[in-house]
């Protein structure tokens, strides 16, 4: 019966039912955009970095992994000491470089990583296999699109220009012995990977890392391990994911509070808009409501319809916004992801159920919540005051 | 014998200390003035680095490239950077200064041909370069806007199609009283179009002074004189005539489909 007469009454004003709908489900897309944004961002990272199992990073001094072009050097004493601690299983010092491959009229510039193929954890294999002697390379598939190379060729790979003979340096052939795809690698990045000692010698950066990835045994305590490098090796930052994680919430920080603030104002809007629309259908109603007072309609019968019908606005609004919040999502997603040099494994707008059925549930909440207060108030307007006035008008 | 005394005098002078400039977050995280001394080193916690003076702070300039950066500057002479980084005689960048927009061209041109291992960009270039990261934000920003003014949009139309609904018995009454539909569709639209400029007035006020807010609490919390938003006049206009046009369009709306209903259905008789 209640929820016939809340039909029959949103029924009755069709153009402006759906009109409040269509606010609700706009203010819905943009709160569950919202929530996917100030966590999606975070939990996307997390899971980056957890990929491969690896809990610490170790960077120069105060700096972040590939923050800036410093490097930690005495790889081989730094290795020999974090050995020490029981607790590390796995060691893979990485570093950054730049070469230049000529291919026919073309210099094709590319990031190199040197990593130890064993313990790394920056690249998944597609084909092929890693590179483990000294004159082999992976390359990943913008690489391949953008040379044409293939696996098996072999290519010749400078590091440095010399600027007397206007010709590139520190030049060696080397053989193509896989593809791999990079997890932190950027959009449209050309990427290659080789073994540490060829990145070392060639880079002339003898015995230097940009970074150590560390695996330490799952039964360990990871913040007391980080302790532990940050104390044993002076010379170096420990990040642990947690302390990664909050470097990353300090410099997005921006986008968490854009993501707050625009939450609040959409819950806000939904919340006003079902408020507005209730109270206007109440006081147009107040007369009929009167009549079913005296009738003996139950005051609590009254709030129920009333409160039914925001109901009605405030889910169906839910889940039309549910579709459009997912959609503008990746529209949304699509424009951050060209941030440069954003990894394209990270996501500004990740998808979880929980957060966004507590977003839903919050909207649904605040649309009941706002059919209470006008309802009961019409219901407890005097009876033959409200009905000797209706019928005077 | 005088010249010989002056030289020698010179010479056992004490080496002067070099000085650096530090930027004002490192001033103030680390209390730091003017006058003190420093150790200066390219090893973390190496104590045995060059002792220097704090003979400037600067102030950071208004660059969005390092707002989420939380890291420190100091400036240092180029000779004395080259000797505490072991840099030797490198640097990383030259900045070129020209006559004029067709020297740059030409300065541009000769550089680039003698291509000794480098090469000369337009600073105008390197800008565009490097705040492609400001772009994505800017597109990012644009679109929320557009989804923005799609909900308030809506919200506008809902709220002035129900605020002339509240009308039904006035026009009504009008309608009886021999008033002409034109008239009435007239006033409606005139009091929604009222009602969206004022509504439009005080929303200007309000983006204002969120605005200040929004100003005041990111300068504060990334310390940069950077302003993060700007009520524009060209803001304003937008917002104010989109709300002006939603308004009327809802009044006339409305009151259209008021008049076209007989007055006493009006009434609900």
């Amino acid at each position: 019966m209640v929820l016939h007469l809340a039909w029959a009454s949103l029924r009755r004003h069709t153009s402006r039912t759906l009109l409040a709908i269509l606010g609700v489900a706009v203010a819905a897309a943009m709160l569950l955009d919202m929530v996917m944004m100030s966590t999606g961002l975070r939990e996307s990272f997390r899971e980056l970095l957890m990929s491969r199992g690896f809990q610490l990073r170790i960077a120069p001094k105060g700096t972040l992994p590939f923050d800036t072009d410093a490097t930690i050097a005495d790889v081989g004493r730094i290795v020999a000491t974090l050995r020490l601690n029981d607790d590390i299983i796995a060691i893979s010092p990485v570093l950054g470089s730049t070469i230049h491959v000529p291919i026919g009229p073309r210099t094709f510039t590319s990031a190199t990583l040197g990593v130890n193929p064993a313990v790394q954890g920056d690249y998944d294999l597609v084909s092929g296999r890693d590179p483990a002697a000294v004159n082999e390379i992976a390359v990943n598939d913008d690489f391949v699109s953008a040379t044409g190379v293939k696996v098996g060729d072999t290519i010749q790979v400078s590091t440095g220009y010399d600027p007397q003979l206007r010709t590139y340096s520190d030049s060696r052939a080397m053989v193509i012995t896989g593809r791999v795809r990079f997890l932190y690698g950027a959009a449209n990045q050309l990427a290659t990977a080789m073994n540490l000692s060829t990145v070392q010698e060639m880079a002339r950066r003898s015995d230097k890392a940009s970074l150590f990835m560390i695996k330490v045994r799952d039964d360990a305590d990871v913040e007391e391990a980080r302790a532990w490098i940050e104390r044993a090796v002076p010379q170096v930052s420990a990040l642990s994911i947690a302390t990664a994680l909050e470097q990353v919430d300090q410099r997005l920080s921006y986008f968490r509070q854009l993501a707050f603030i625009l939450g609040t104002v959409s819950l806000f809007v939904g919340f006003l808009l079902v408020t507005t629309l209730i109270t206007v259908s109440v006081n147009e109603r107040v007369g009929e409501i009167t009549v079913m007072r005296a009738l003996g309609v139950s005051k609590g019968h009254i709030v129920q319809q009333i409160v039914v019908e925001g109901m009605v606005i405030t889910l169906s609004g839910a889940a039309a916004g549910l579709a459009l919040g997912l959609v503008t999502a990746r529209y949304l997603n699509g424009i951050l992801a060209s941030f440069p040099g954003l990894p394209v494994a990270i996501d500004f707008f990740l998808f979880q159920p929980k957060a966004a059925w507590m977003s839903l549930g919050l909207l649904s909440l605040s649309g009941i919540a706002a059919g209470v207060y006008p309802s009961w108030r019409a219901a407890s307007l005097p009876i033959a005051t409200t009905l000797r006035e209706e019928a005077i008008a | 014998m005088l010249v010989q005394i002056a030289a020698a005098l010179l010479l056992f002078q004490p080496p002067q200390q070099r000085t650096i400039a530090i930027d004002e977050r490192l001033a103030a995280d680390a209390g730091i003035a003017i006058g003190d001394k420093l150790i200066v080193s390219a090893k973390p916690g190496d104590t045995g680095g060059d002792t220097v003076i704090v003979s400037a702070i600067v102030k950071r300039g208004a660059d969005p490239a390092e707002i989420a950066r939380s890291e420190y500057k100091v400036r240092m002479h180029l000779d004395h950077l080259q000797t505490v980084a072991g840099y030797g005689d490198r640097v990383d960048r030259f900045a070129v200064a020209t006559r004029g927009d067709s020297a740059t061209s030409i300065a541009l041109r000769d550089i680039n041909a003698a291509a000794f291992g480098f090469e000369a960009h337009l600073s105008r270039d390197i800008a565009v370069g490097t705040s492609r990261t400001f772009q994505v934000v800017s597109r990012f920003h644009k679109a929320i806007g557009v989804i923005t003014i799609v909900a308030s949009a809506i919200f506008l139309l809902c709220i002035m199609l129900l605020k002339v609904e509240e009308r039904r018995r006035d026009v009504a009454a009008l309608r009886l009283m021999g008033i002409s539909a034109r008239t009435v569709v007239k006033g409606v639209v005139t009091e929604a179009a009222l009602l969206a400029l004022v509504g439009s007035a005080l929303g200007v006020g309000v983006g204002w002074l969120a605005s200040q807010f929004i100003n005041w609490y990111y300068q504060g919390l990334y310390r940069t004189p950077l302003y993060f938003s700007l009520v524009t006049p060209s803001i304003v206009t937008f917002a104010v005539a989109l709300s002006l046009v939603l308004g009327i369009v809802a009044g006339l709306l409305a009151s259209l489909r008021l008049v076209r209903t007989p007055p006493l259905a009006l009434f609900g008789r």
